[in-house]
């Protein structure tokens, strides 16, 4: 049997994506959204940074390019982790989630 | 318990069709010209269009949660101005088919109580014992399904500025835990309190507090890209 081929390495988001998102932050609407949600302004510089590194990596395949976005996305996921939870997360879903509706109605007084 | 106080304690009370046992058969006339049949409507309209709605459905379904229409969704009659609630007993999402009559107040309601769904999905939820939950659940649905949003609040007189969506949250959740649970006002105040900055900052599954259909759609987008993000990183 062949040896399975490493998959190669892509950005985590298109290019374009990251472009989407920088139009998107800049717009007035969102400065406002971003007001009224936290009281402060958006920053939106890390954006465009990282759409300039996704296309210096599909031109070139720098290995610095690759680096600062992973750095740049592992930052935005450790923002989005930045809090406590208050739960216990489930091991599995809960197990009468698909269980029929009559069997779910024991109302007994 | 007694039965009645039971449903008392528990909110039960303002969904009145949630004890009548088996289903009563409508006439082909009730089915297509009542609150039902618009309900049931709206709610297709909802899953199919709603980028909210098709993310946390996604998102229910990789969880082990696939959301059936028929078994997870009930449209019903319900007591005073409530619009809908999450049955963790049935797993069900009730809509308030006598008090939802426009199709974006359906979009909000279906997503608020998708959230909740999704959490008890994905968590050890104690939604009849452990307020902390409850409250945690309250926040993030009223944050992220835009029930809070600039023009909903607006539209209910509220008008403020400068972090506003906070203090929304907040009010909304105080108010969705002293309608289900009989506790004192203080005490719910204290509860959210304590909970607030987590359940506050917990996004899942959007990624981010989606402001608007644009919003959602870019979160529905990386959640569709959720396996090549991680496995780039």
């Amino acid at each position: 049997m062949d040896q399975p081929r490493k998959a190669a390495w892509k950005p985590p988001r298109d290019c374009e994506d990251y472009w989407s998102e920088f139009r998107h932050c800049k717009t007035l609407l969102n400065f406002f959204h971003h007001y009224y949600a936290y009281g402060t302004t958006p920053s939106c510089q890390q954006w465009k940074e990282d759409y300039s590194y996704c296309r210096e990596w599909e031109k070139h395949g720098g290995k610095e390019a690759k680096e600062a976005l992973q750095n740049s996305e592992r930052n935005r996921v450790a923002q989005q982790r930045n809090f406590t939870p208050v739960w216990e997360l489930r091991q599995e879903p809960p197990r009468d989630w698909h269980m029929p509706l009559n069997q779910e109605n024991s109302q007994d007084s | 318990m007694d039965q009645t106080k039971q449903d008392e304690e528990y909110g039960y009370d303002l969904f009145p069709e949630r004890n009548k046992g088996k289903q009563q058969e409508k006439t082909f006339g009730q089915k297509l010209f009542t609150f039902n049949h618009k309900c049931q409507v709206m709610l297709q309209f909802s899953i199919e269009t709603s980028p909210y709605a098709k993310l946390l459905l996604s998102a229910m379904k990789s969880s082990g949660c696939e959301v059936f229409k028929k078994r997870h969704f009930s449209c019903e009659d319900c007591d005073g101005t409530v619009s809908g609630g999450f049955d963790a007993t049935s797993s069900q999402i009730v809509l308030c088919q006598n008090n939802i009559h426009q199709q974006s107040h359906m979009n909000r309601v279906v997503t608020h109580e998708l959230i909740h769904a999704f959490d008890h999905c994905r968590a050890n939820v104690d939604w009849f014992n452990n307020f902390r939950h409850l409250a945690c659940s309250e926040i993030r649905a009223a944050n992220l399904s835009g029930d809070c949003s600039f023009s909903s609040e607006v539209s209910r007189l509220n008008f403020g500025l400068k972090q506003h969506q906070q203090e929304c949250v907040r009010g909304r959740a105080l108010r969705s835990i002293l309608a289900v649970r009989k506790i004192s006002r203080e005490e719910a105040e204290k509860i959210v309190d304590e909970v607030f900055d987590s359940c506050f900052n917990d996004h899942e599954p959007f990624g981010r507090i989606p402001h608007g259909a644009k919003e959602a759609k870019f979160a529905y987008r990386d959640y569709v890209n959720r396996d090549r993000y991680s496995s780039s990183l």
